[in-house]
């Protein structure tokens, strides 16, 4: 291999490494609701961010939008998430310049909910887009799709849902990717088959 | 870190640049690994292997709520005296088992090469004797741990784990969030900062945020 294919290949793997980081820090920012370091993730030329049934917001202003009515509010030391950041898929378009990566979310919380506390499962998956902008890789769109959201007590197969996720009345548009347990629906794989796909 | 080196370079790299580059990828790959080995054992109650991946300087062992062990010699004070019982053949109940899922890692190698630090969760399931009743368990906590490379190998320097909450299976974590408070008569000190759910408490990072440096 001569150097300059080899570059290109430590560069890979470097993007992998950055953007499996960026996936990961963003996971423990959301968590902790850390909303200027959760913005600052986010590329300034940013498509959309998509979170459960709460709607599609555009564009960085967008997602800011959406995130502060998640995070920028402080919270009570007993409502908490720790939504796992697991099973990364990270692929490189061939530019090097843009990114896809799929993700599986475990997660366990407490909310309130109707007035009550509430302990609660609740699974996920992302499909997202990554863009490098001046070395740096961000993320340029973030779809979160619901798979089951239950209370502990019940588990998924009695109570899917606890609620209905209802789209957020600043949203730019419609939920696309809301279809939750137990509906058949398949998040579709930003990624290409590695065998058959090649 | 390691960020300003990637971003000092662009295309052009002469063979040493390249050789960094490729050395740090090994580096977190290989911590990376270690951590997972750790898991491994830990679930298997391998303790010598355990102390084994410990530098001989290793700094600190702190399991909350067990307390802070010092040194190379708190790690075998931990590893092996107390949960090895100091390698008298113990019979473990088969229903006793735990399994530490360990996700996410975060890892920074420093510019110089010679240490990293690796931010990690755990997602755990245990059955354990409580009282004189199996029990079984949830818990979730976190992991920021210091790494040194001696002699080309990665070891663990420093192990910090913070428990956000351990449930019995029946209660979960809003009814019943921290199940026993178990502090261990041989820790050098008592824990640096045990503060279970629902105190809020966030366990400090050791990185800055790659974006904004801050």
């Amino acid at each position: 291999m001569n150097l300059e294919k080899l570059e290109k290949q430590v560069t890979l793997l470097e993007d992998i490494q950055e953007i499996e980081n960026l996936q990961k820090l963003y996971g423990y920012y959301f968590d902790y609701s850390m909303f200027p370091e959760v913005m600052g993730l986010f590329s300034e030329n940013t498509d959309s961010v998509e979170v459960t049934g709460h709607g599609v917001f555009r564009g960085k202003e967008g997602a800011r939008r959406m995130y502060e009515a998640m995070l920028a509010t402080k919270r009570s030391g007993w409502i908490f998430f720790e939504i796992m950041q697991s099973q990364g898929v990270v692929d490189i378009a061939t530019d090097g310049k843009t990114a896809t990566g799929c993700w599986y979310t475990p997660s366990f919380e407490c909310r309130p909910f109707g007035g009550a506390q509430r302990q609660t499962w609740q699974f996920g998956i992302y499909d997202n887009e990554y863009i490098k902008e001046n070395g740096k890789w961000y993320f340029k769109k973030l779809r979160w799709s619901l798979i089951f959201w239950t209370s502990f007590e019940s588990g998924f197969l009695k109570v899917p849902r606890l609620t209905d996720d209802l789209a957020f009345p600043n949203a730019d548009a419609s939920p696309t990717a809301y279809h939750p347990y137990p509906s058949r629906y398949h998040v579709p794989f930003p990624f290409k088959h590695p065998v058959a796909d090649a | 870190m390691h960020k300003q080196v990637l971003l000092q370079r662009w295309s052009n790299m002469n063979l040493e640049e390249l050789e960094k580059q490729v050395q740090l990828q090994e580096d977190i790959q290989e911590i990376e690994h270690l951590q997972r080995t750790y898991g491994y054992y830990f679930d298997n109650h391998m303790w010598q292997e355990i102390v084994d991946l410990f530098s001989d300087n290793a700094e600190s062992v702190e399991i909350i709520d067990h307390g802070l062990f010092y040194g190379k010699k708190g790690v075998r004070r931990i590893y092996w005296d107390m949960f090895a019982g100091g390698g008298k053949p113990r019979q473990w109940p088969a229903w006793e088992q735990w399994s530490v899922i360990q996700i996410g890692g975060v890892v920074d190698v420093s510019p110089d090469g010679k240490t990293a630090w690796g931010r990690w969760q755990t997602w755990l399931t245990e059955s354990l004797p409580l009282g004189a009743f199996p029990h079984n368990e949830w818990s979730h906590g976190y992991y920021e741990n210091k790494y040194v490379k001696e002699d080309g190998k990665w070891k663990f320097s420093k192990l910090h784990w913070n428990d956000t909450f351990c449930t019995p299976i029946e209660h979960g974590w809003l009814k019943n969030a921290q199940l026993g408070w178990m502090p261990l008569p041989d820790a050098d000190a008592p824990p640096t900062a045990f503060h279970p759910y629902p105190s809020g408490y966030h366990v400090p990072y050791h990185y800055k945020n790659p974006i904004t440096g801050k």
